[in-house]
């Protein structure tokens, strides 16, 4: 009796977790799987979305190779992640371990510093544009007063452009993380650092030992989010600078975006986003491999 | 009960496939509750695009048996995306309306239009301006009713009595600069130029002869040499503050904030109907387009605008039917009526253009509005499209100050040439 109930109780358990399952599975399959394989099969193939698709072999990253315009995208989209990870990621810690305390008022600054996470996009951008507006702006004009004779074009320079998208955002993305970074700090048990102040420990080494250590898995986990949103960046871009000036910001989502729906080269911009998306998870996978060897 | 429940939920996913597949469409058009054909039209920003109101008026006058649903695509930039994307996903809107020329031929050579040519071997070709535009090798896939070319629009309080007749680029910077006037928050530039790169590109090729697809630039030199001056001696807006705050023309112009303002026919329309709704009072004429040097006749440039029928459209009778009606006679005059510059002209539709209320009709807007030469904004070509993205990304560069003219000019070149070929 017990021999037969037990794998009945197990298949039916099986069922039941995978109806628990299979409505996300459905989605992920429809709207992620399938389209990523598709992808997959169209960078080989040329297709203008209209006709016959045309197997074309290598052609697709032969050709990305050889343009310019691929590289350049490629590296500003590089650029744009060294920049936006650790900027977000520290200022993020920064700003959580300043309202982890009992301030008045506490409740207001965090809401404030989260606030821009939940603001439209393209409002953000716009409003940005015109802060960093070359010539009435405000961020040139308290340059100016600060004694800058030659303050940046910010979104209409080469060199300027990527650190102003960067530095919008970082402030529109910190506050999001800090949230994570607060809740982590609230796991960290007080009797740690009251045990490290009887030893003689400075906020240095309690900073050093206790908190950066406890806050692991929550680090791991904001990287992995910063990287997979660094390198898929493209509405701030688009609204901000549309890649300009010149291709100074141009991304490689963007440039995605301009050879397939633009030009109607599918399968070159199916190509693209195979290097992307190799490039997401290969720096994924080697930050799992990273934290999997620091918890050993 | 299990057998029953799997046999049900495959009927009923089978009907839903079946059901779906169905209602995409088909041969036969939708119907209105009280049944008349619905025709869908793709157009852009139609609260501010007067034209697509009033063709679609005249044609449900004239046709009242059909009923036409605009499908509005809102920004105006970015149309030709919009409807890439619509088209790749097998969309069934019956009238496409083609923005610009550029994009009428990938649609076209990609076989995504319904061909039209038999439309157009009954039509008189002479009464026609941007006809041959849509002739993709022997075929046509759109029809034109609108035929945009670039003038020059003043405020007459600003500019006084100038004589605009017949203004040589050199004469048309010294009055800008004589018109700047103010400072600050009261500042009156002498003109605004708009940030796209047509402005200083196109006139320069339709002036000066020369060819966008050639990897040859050096004929922009003197455009962009003027622009800059102007633009140094504070009598334009620079360009990066336009580009950075995304200024539009019509907050320049329609608030008295410039002088001058180079734009195509088609903002004659927003003028009128703005003024008649109150939303300005500005006294404004149009003077042609300022040339390089007196006598060569009025040279600019322009890009018609047209209809086309999706190849998948769901009433595709009823769509050839509009777009015939639209670069027609009535058409023409529905259009002419509202200040727009149409396609189709005889005398009849110029007497409708120049009666419009409000229009300017002075000897100066005459002239400006009877050009003796309209240049293709950017040549129809395999190629356009590459080579215009590099174009506008070298202009950006050129007008931020981030290249000299002439280092700009030459990487544009180079770029052309490795890049496209």
């Amino acid at each position: 009796m017990t021999r037969t109930a037990a794998p009945k109780t197990r298949r039916r358990t099986t069922l039941i977790g995978w109806s628990f399952i299979l409505p996300n599975f459905l989605g992920f399959a429809a709207l992620t799987l399938v389209p990523v394989v598709a992808a997959l099969a169209l960078s080989f193939m040329e297709w203008d979305s209209y006709s016959t698709p045309e197997w074309v072999g290598l052609a697709n990253f032969t050709r990305m190779w050889n343009n310019s315009t691929f590289w350049v995208a490629l590296w500003n989209t590089c650029y744009y992640a060294i920049g936006h990870i650790p900027l977000t990621l520290v200022a993020a810690l920064g700003f959580a371990m300043l309202l982890n305390r009992p301030l008045r008022g506490v409740g207001l600054f965090r809401t404030a510093l989260f606030f821009p996470y939940v603001t439209s996009l393209v409002a953000v951008a716009v409003v940005w544009n015109m802060l960093f507006s070359p010539d009435l702006g405000p961020v040139n004009q308290f340059l100016r007063g600060i004694g800058v004779d030659n303050p940046p074009g910010w979104t209409t320079s080469s060199d300027w452009a990527m650190p102003a998208v960067i530095l919008t955002s970082v402030w529109r993305d910190m506050g999001y993380y800090m949230v994570l970074y607060l809740a982590g700090l609230q796991t960290i048990p007080q009797e740690l650092y009251e045990a490290a102040k009887v030893d003689g420990a400075g906020r240095w080494a309690r900073f050093r030992h206790i908190t950066l250590p406890s806050l692991r898995p929550t680090t791991f986990f904001v990287v992995i989010m910063l990287t997979i949103s660094s390198f898929k960046v493209f509405d701030l871009v688009q609204v901000m600078t549309e890649g300009g000036p010149g291709r100074s910001t141009l991304v490689l989502s963007q440039l995605i975006f301009r050879e397939g729906i633009t030009q109607g080269r599918f399968g070159y911009s199916s190509a693209i986003s195979m290097v992307l998306f190799v490039i997401v998870l290969l720096v994924t996978l080697i930050q799992f491999r990273l934290q999997q060897r620091s918890e050993r | 009960m299990k057998r029953h429940l799997m046999k049900n939920l495959a009927v009923a996913t089978a009907l839903v496939l079946v059901t779906s597949a169905c209602g995409g469409g088909g041969d036969e058009p939708a119907k209105t509750a009280d049944g008349k054909d619905v025709l869908t039209v793709a157009v852009w920003a139609y609260d501010q695009t007067p034209e697509f109101k009033a063709l679609f008026d005249a044609f449900e006058a004239e046709n009242p048996t059909i009923d036409i649903q605009p499908v509005d695509l809102l920004a105006g930039d970015d149309y030709a995306e919009k409807v890439t994307t619509m088209l790749a996903g097998g969309d069934k809107t019956d009238v496409l309306t083609m923005k610009n020329v550029t994009d009428y031929a990938r649609y076209g050579t990609r076989g995504q239009l319904a061909d039209l040519t038999d439309l157009v071997d009954g039509l008189p070709k002479e009464s026609y301006r941007g006809l041959d535009s849509y002739d993709l090798d022997g075929k046509y896939y759109a029809l034109p009713y609108r035929q945009d070319f670039w003038v020059l629009y003043y405020n007459r309080e600003l500019v006084g009595d100038a004589d605009l007749a017949n203004l040589t680029w050199d004469e048309y910077a010294a009055l800008v600069k004589e018109k700047t006037t103010g400072d600050g928050a009261n500042k009156v530039y002498g003109a605004y130029h708009h940030v796209w790169r047509s402005v200083v590109q196109a006139i320069a090729a339709s002036q000066n002869g020369g060819d966008q697809l050639s990897g040859d630039y050096s004929w922009m030199a003197d455009q962009y040499t003027m622009t800059q001056d102007l633009e140094k001696s504070g009598s334009i807006m620079p360009w990066a503050t336009a580009n950075s705050q995304k200024v539009s023309y019509d907050s320049q112009f329609s608030t008295g904030k410039a002088a001058f303002v180079p734009m195509g026919a088609w903002y004659s329309a927003r003028l009128l109907a703005d003024k008649a709704a109150g939303k300005h009072d500005i006294d404004w004429g149009v003077a042609p387009m300022p040339q390089p040097a007196e006598g060569a006749g009025v040279k600019t440039f322009g890009s018609p605008t047209a209809f086309a029928v999706n190849k998948n459209a769901a009433n595709s009778a009823g769509a050839r039917k509009f777009v015939e009606f639209a670069s027609g006679e009535k058409g023409a005059t529905a259009v002419a009526k509202i200040g727009i510059y149409p396609s189709f002209t005889d005398d009849a539709v110029l007497a409708a253009y120049a009666g419009v209320a409000g229009m300017p009709n002075d000897e100066t807007a005459k002239k400006a509005f009877a050009p003796d030469e309209i240049m293709l904004e950017m040549p129809v070509s395999e190629t356009s499209s590459d080579v215009d993205a590099i174009l506008k990304e070298q202009h950006e560069l050129i007008m931020a100050g981030e290249k000299t003219v002439p280092d700009g000019l030459r990487e544009m070149g180079e770029r052309v040439k490795n890049e496209v070929g």
